[in-house]
């Protein structure tokens, strides 16, 4: 295969199979429909790794006969002009950040960097397994359509985008079954993916992937509850927590024992009590009155209830 | 297009040409590496390279005479293509490899202190035009937290450092002190893996619930563990219990790693869960409310309701 690629890489004019086979001597079969075979079988594990033949109609003597040739320039990968620094970087990143495919390391190979062989002080966990990032990728880079089965309903699915957050991928697209656009987490997803064709769609341009998957704050705040925002004395133990999660602009008051009083979007009360309830007795809900008495209402419920 | 694609066994043909295609350019670029050092850069044995290279050897164009040969040869113990006939440029990335490129870089811009403006970003940017129109079509977000470049700090200067860190199982602060060996994220967390001193053991602690991280003054050489794959937090000697979930508490539940799940017929799920801690149960039944019932073990089936009357205590 690799004789193949390289004569007709080197040739600057289109070859016959018969010009192929008489270059190669001995390469390819005796018999004319094994020889056949044989080609056809290099063709597609060439174009397999991205190496397209083309197939050119000759004229003048050889009206009408097909050649084939490899245009350099429909695989190689051009000069992108990178720096040993920049190289270098994106080195200590994919070394930092593991994506888990081997794709990554493939990557900086072309790139004519490296993998870490050393263990690195810092690493971040986003891991798709080989094929699951292939089949993706193919659909978001791509654009390509993707099938597959989700909660018992086969989905069409035009991906959009793929979002790593919290420990979890979510695929991002218009979802032709729903008529609607549509988030899908990928662990979620049942059985194999089907791909459809390159280019089966565009991508709205106002799509912006951050915005498609809700944050944990954002859902609290989506909703149609009657107060907007509930006051929750947190523990000082777990007060540094939730001051990351909304930021400094939530709190409303510090008290001497650590503990901090802040202003939390509750108008989505089912997202507002499994958020609240995540702290168990070491959050209190301070009013507005018809909140804390939700509170008070499905604590009653669950302690005499069940 | 991995070097090694199949797990075990001899590796095809296509698999191999393919690994060529990889590693002939890179190996033109560097001219001269040593043999293990490569073998151990493209996951092979040395046996497997040294036969990868001879197959390399053996190829070029018609009429195959030397200076028409692939010119790669082994130099003692040292790879060397200093003639770059053919193949000296990569192949172009494919779209799994630019996805990884993409995720990878997305994650490393969003980690708390990263330069945005580097060198990390200028190479990005460069990659941008391969993307078809210029799509960002992954994105990673990390979430940011408190005393994180100090861990990665402590890890790259060998300091011991003394911590209070809250564990919400007993719900109290201890005061340890701890020799970090590695930072990393999982699930959405960071945690720092640490030599602890008052376990004596390796232990990994959530960086999140550390409330103070204070140096000690004290130092050693630092010992860098990696955190390859994904910390197994569970187990095997785990309590497990069976839960049956409701739609309305799915999301929620589905957030943890399960053991099995079941589909019932009036839309429920019958979940496996290993079990961290009884707290940790009860805060999971205490947030799903009435849409998740403990089926098993008997013990844990009055969890919840133990659970709310403890946090009521708190509206009273």
């Amino acid at each position: 295969m690799i004789n193949l690629l390289a004569l007709l890489v080197q040739r600057t004019k289109p070859l016959t199979l018969k010009q192929i086979r008489q270059e190669l001597a001995g390469q390819y079969p005796e018999s004319d429909t094994a020889a056949r075979a044989a080609f056809e079988r290099d063709k597609g594990d060439l174009r397999a790794l991205g190496i397209p033949i083309e197939l050119i109609t000759l004229g003048g003597d050889q009206a009408g006969e097909g050649a084939y040739r490899v245009d350099r320039k429909s695989f190689e990968l051009g000069d992108l002009g990178l720096t040993e620094e920049e190289r270098s970087a994106l080195q200590f990143a994919m070394a930092t950040v593991r994506v888990g495919a081997s794709h990554g390391d493939e990557a900086l190979w072309k790139l004519g960097g490296e993998r870490a062989l050393n263990a690195q002080s810092t690493s971040l966990n986003i891991q798709l397994d080989d094929e699951l990032m292939a089949t993706l990728a193919d659909g978001v880079v791509e654009h390509r359509t993707l099938k597959f089965s989700y909660k018992g309903e086969m989905r069409s699915v035009d991906p959009y985008g793929l979002l790593a957050r919290a420990g979890f991928w979510y695929l991002v697209g218009f979802d032709q079954l729903r008529a609607d656009r549509r988030t899908f987490r990928v662990d979620r997803i049942e059985g194999d993916i089907s791909v459809g064709d390159r280019g089966s769609f565009s991508r709205p341009k106002d799509f912006d992937l951050q915005k498609a998957v809700p944050t944990e704050a954002e859902l609290l705040a989506e909703g149609h509850g009657d107060d907007a925002v509930a006051t929750v004395l947190v523990d000082a133990s777990l007060a540094g927590g939730v001051r990351t999660q909304f930021g400094k602009q939530a709190v409303m008051k510090e008290h001497a024992d650590g503990s901090v009083e802040f202003a939390i979007p509750c108008a989505n009360l089912t997202a507002f009590r499994v958020w609240l309830f995540a702290m168990v007795d070491h959050a209190t809900v301070i009013g507005p009155p018809r909140v804390r008495e939700q509170v008070i209402s499905w604590l009653t419920e669950q302690a005499g209830g069940r | 297009m991995a070097m090694r694609k199949s797990r075990r066994g001899p590796r095809g043909a296509a698999e191999r040409v393919e690994g060529l295609l990889v590693m002939l350019p890179w190996l033109i670029s560097r001219k001269r590496v040593k043999l293990s050092d490569m073998a151990k850069q493209f996951k092979l044995s040395e046996k497997e390279l040294m036969n990868d290279l001879m197959m390399a050897a053996m190829c070029g164009v018609p009429p195959y005479t030397p200076d028409a040969l692939i010119d790669v040869f082994v130099d003692e113990d040292e790879v060397v293509a200093e003639v770059p006939l053919m193949f000296s440029r990569p192949l172009q990335l494919n779209s799994a490899e630019l996805f990884a490129l993409q995720a990878m870089g997305s994650a490393a811009l969003s980690m708390p202190g990263a330069d945005k403006k580097g060198p990390l970003a200028s190479a990005l940017k460069k990659l941008k035009p391969l993307l078809p129109k210029g799509d960002a079509v992954v994105e990673v977000d990390v979430r940011a937290v408190k005393f994180l470049p100090e861990a990665q700090h402590a890890v790259a200067n060998g300091q011991f450092v003394a911590i209070d860190y809250f564990s919400p199982i007993s719900g109290t602060h201890s005061s340890r002190t701890i020799f970090p060996r590695a930072v990393f994220e999982q699930m959405g967390h960071w945690y720092v893996r640490a030599d602890d001193d008052q376990s004596g053991e390796i232990r990994n602690f959530r960086i999140d619930r550390i409330k103070q991280f204070t140096p000690t003054g004290k130092t050693s050489d630092p010992i860098i563990e990696g955190v390859e794959a994904e910390v197994d937090f569970f187990g095997t000697d785990m309590e497990t219990a069976t839960l049956l979930v409701r739609p309305a508490a799915m999301r929620l539940v589905e957030t943890y790693p399960y053991i099995s799940r079941e589909p019932q017929s009036d839309g429920s799920v019958k979940i496996e869960l290993a079990v961290g801690s009884q707290q940790w149960l009860g805060r999971l039944l205490l947030r799903g409310g009435d849409a998740i019932d403990v089926l098993e073990p008997a013990k844990w089936v009055d969890l919840g309701k133990h659970t709310a009357q403890t946090v009521l205590k708190r509206y009273s």
